[in-house]
């Protein structure tokens, strides 16, 4: 009777998984640890491919969870008494079959995600760089052009972790590392792209929605990864104009600003 | 002993059946360890013994304290500046307990969510617990983490000697220290800034308080019995007021700055030119002919001079012959040697030489603003073996070398590199 107790108790847990991880997913939208508010031109692309890749591996799941706690209960030792079990060498059919819907299902992933990718990653648009974030550990140093649009030049406007875009345009980042491996990622852009020492990576979106969103290091990158965060705020072309204008007036300060606009 | 093996084997035949038999169920040795792991979770997450000031060792054994004085100096330090955990603003310092409150302890939230013990969530794995510049992570990062305790700082608005205001560390703690291991906190917010700023305060005061009574020993009469005078007159005259008023006073004592001369960019930035490579500037001699930084490179800062100093002079102790000495003069230097090496490996970073600012890389950590040119060089930076030039120079030719400064980075590029010909050589 203790072995068929414990029969029970191996099933029941392995039942747990698919139970627990279904339900997780279920009332994950209503705490608020779903996916965070898309305010991007390309974002619905990727959600929707994020839910066609979850509903597919969701369905897997939940079928070989199901057989593996199907396996336990129906085949433990002590609910079978002493009937010996069968020795089979295994299916040919069966095993070419659980081969080709698997590749079949990663090929058509592959070639269906293919213009979303190429979208994010190649068909870069034809611009100078808006900005140059430079990761370095454990912050984001920025770099705006200035008026006249190029980098490394004197009118160039230096900040730090505080990121601001226009609305409705075309945004190009020049991706930079100082030291180690970082991962630019806004989340409410659905972008992520590491930045490499040594490598100049352009990162582009157009964000559709005024608003303040994170900018957080999705690379582990040393002891102080976690405070690594920055602001994105996105915001309308005359507001940023006119905050890029008094951040350079700021930098170009040659007298000392009134104590209460430091403190 | 053989005929305890038939008995062995049945037991372990037994065993191997009962384990055979059982495989699926919870064997009795997982019950064990999982109830271990737990236990050890538990204890893992109980109370740490509460963190305390490390006294300045180097001083210490620098000033040859007896150890009864060292006792004296950290009960007095207690009770004027309290514990990392409990700190105390005496009235003199001028600080704000509340703000210290909140940045002091371990980090926790209080009773309304609000999160405490800022400076050991932000600053003391690199600044340590005691504000002396060597926590954890000190050691790998080139340059050192300040020491708050000499009161020394670089990047200020003030005259050389005297202290930042606090807007001066707002704006550090604002903006980080490019070129250096030090981030931006400005996303913090401003009342947790100010929060961490008036703690640097209070560790700085602490230190420069600590130091002074360290040194004071030296200048007792015979009839103190080598005790410092345990007076609230002494200590708040003596030992406190001299460090305090002096943070105090820097509010009011921020540098002039006089409007830039109009003169046209480009030919304020020749002049300026011509003083960087002149001798009345001289500033050719640290950051090079190629503003490259590679000039003198010799030189130490005034934190690490401090070590390197001092560890040569132990070094030469060390050589000193012993054979003149008598058995308790021997025995003496023995301890005095054993205590210094123990100080400077436990209490101070190996002194490394400075690097003058390579200026062509537009990364300048005090600022890029011109007003922190300006303040850099009519000052010089405290602590480091930049001049003042303000006896020098005049506040026409600051504003000319100045400008100079800021067009290095694009001195070859960009609109004002036309004259692409001038090439180092040619300058002198």
């Amino acid at each position: 009777m203790r072995n068929r107790l414990a029969g029970i108790f191996w099933s029941i847990l392995f039942l747990a998984v698919p139970v627990l991880g279904v339900g997780v997913f279920a009332i994950a939208p209503s705490i608020d640890v779903w996916l965070p508010k898309d305010v991007s031109s390309h974002g619905k692309e990727i959600d929707s491919l994020f839910y066609f890749i979850l509903a597919l591996t969701g369905i897997v799941f939940i079928v070989t969870e199901m057989l593996l706690f199907w396996f336990i209960w129906k085949y433990d030792a002590a609910a079978r008494g002493d009937e010996k079990a069968t020795y089979i060498h295994g299916s040919h059919t069966l095993e070419v079959i659980w081969t080709i819907i698997p590749a079949v299902t990663m090929l058509f992933l592959a070639i269906y995600q293919m213009n979303a990718w190429a979208d994010m990653k190649m068909r870069r648009p034809v611009m100078k760089p808006t900005v140059e974030v430079v990761a370095r550990q454990f912050e984001w140093r920025l770099r705006y052009p200035g008026p006249d649009g190029d980098l490394g030049t004197p009118d160039d406007l230096f900040l730090v972790n505080d990121l601001h875009v226009p609305v409705d345009e075309d945004i190009l980042i020049q991706l930079k590392s100082m030291d180690v491996l970082h991962s630019f990622f806004l989340p409410n852009l659905r972008m992520k792209q590491d930045a490499v020492p040594g490598m100049k990576i352009p990162v582009w979106f157009k964000a559709t929605e005024t608003g303040q969103y994170d900018l957080v290091c999705a690379e582990l990158c040393g002891w102080g990864h976690y405070k690594m965060k920055g602001r994105i705020t996105i915001e309308s072309r005359e507001d940023y104009d006119a905050w890029l204008e008094a951040k350079y007036r700021e930098q170009e300060a040659t007298q000392p600003e009134p104590m209460d606009e430091i403190l | 002993m053989t005929h305890f093996l038939p008995f062995l084997v049945t037991a372990m035949n037994r065993h191997s059946t009962f384990m055979c038999r059982n495989r699926f169920s919870l064997s009795p040795v997982a019950l064990v360890l999982t109830v271990c792991g737990s236990l050890l979770f538990v204890s893992g997450c109980g109370k740490t013994p509460a963190a305390s000031f490390r006294p300045n060792m180097v001083e210490a054994a620098k000033q040859r304290l007896k150890p009864e004085q060292e006792e004296q100096v950290a009960t007095i330090l207690e009770a004027m500046f309290g514990t990392p955990d409990n700190p105390i603003a005496m009235p003199e310092t001028g600080l704000d307990i509340g703000k210290l409150r909140l940045a002091a302890g371990p980090v926790h939230s209080d009773i309304v969510g609000r999160k405490n013990g800022l400076f050991r969530e932000h600053c003391s794995h690199c600044h340590g617990v005691t504000g002396d510049g060597m926590g954890p992570t000190a050691a790998f990062l080139n340059p050192y983490p300040r020491d708050y305790r000499p009161g020394w700082f670089k990047f200020k608005s003030t005259e050389r000697a005297d202290k930042p205001t606090h807007g001066d560390l707002v704006t550090i703690l604002n903006n980080g220290i490019y070129g250096t291991s030090m981030p931006s906190f400005e996303l913090l917010g401003e009342a947790k800034v100010d929060a961490l700023v008036e703690y640097v305060k209070y560790l700085s005061m602490r230190g420069e308080a600590e130091l002074n009574m360290m040194r004071y020993f030296f200048e007792l009469d015979d009839e103190d019995e080598g005790k410092l005078p345990e007076t609230r007159d002494f200590l708040v005259e003596e030992i406190l007021l001299p460090v305090a008023e002096r943070w105090q006073e820097a509010e009011d004592a921020v540098i002039e700055v006089p409007e830039m001369p109009e003169v046209d960019l480009a030919e304020s930035i020749a002049m300026g030119k011509e003083l960087f490579y002149g001798n009345k500037a001289n500033c050719v001699k640290c950051h090079g002919v190629t503003a490259l930084g590679d000039g003198q490179a010799n030189d130490y800062d005034d934190w690490n001079k401090v070590v390197k100093q001092w560890s040569d002079e132990v070094q030469s102790s060390h050589e000193v012959s012993t054979k003149e000495m008598s058995r308790e003069e021997k025995a003496e230097h023995r301890e005095y040697l054993a205590r210094a090496d123990k100080a400077l490996a436990g209490d101070a970073l190996e002194p490394r030489t400075i690097q003058p600012r390579n200026l062509r890389q537009a990364i300048y950590r005090g600022g890029r603003r011109p007003i922190d040119f300006y303040y850099r060089i009519h000052a010089g930076i405290n602590g480091a073996p930049m001049p003042a030039a303000a006896g020098t120079l005049t506040p026409d030719e600051i504003w000319h070398v100045v400008n100079y400064i800021r067009s290095l980075p694009y001195e070859f590029d960009g609109e004002l590199g036309a004259d692409r010909s001038m090439v180092a050589r040619d300058r002198l």
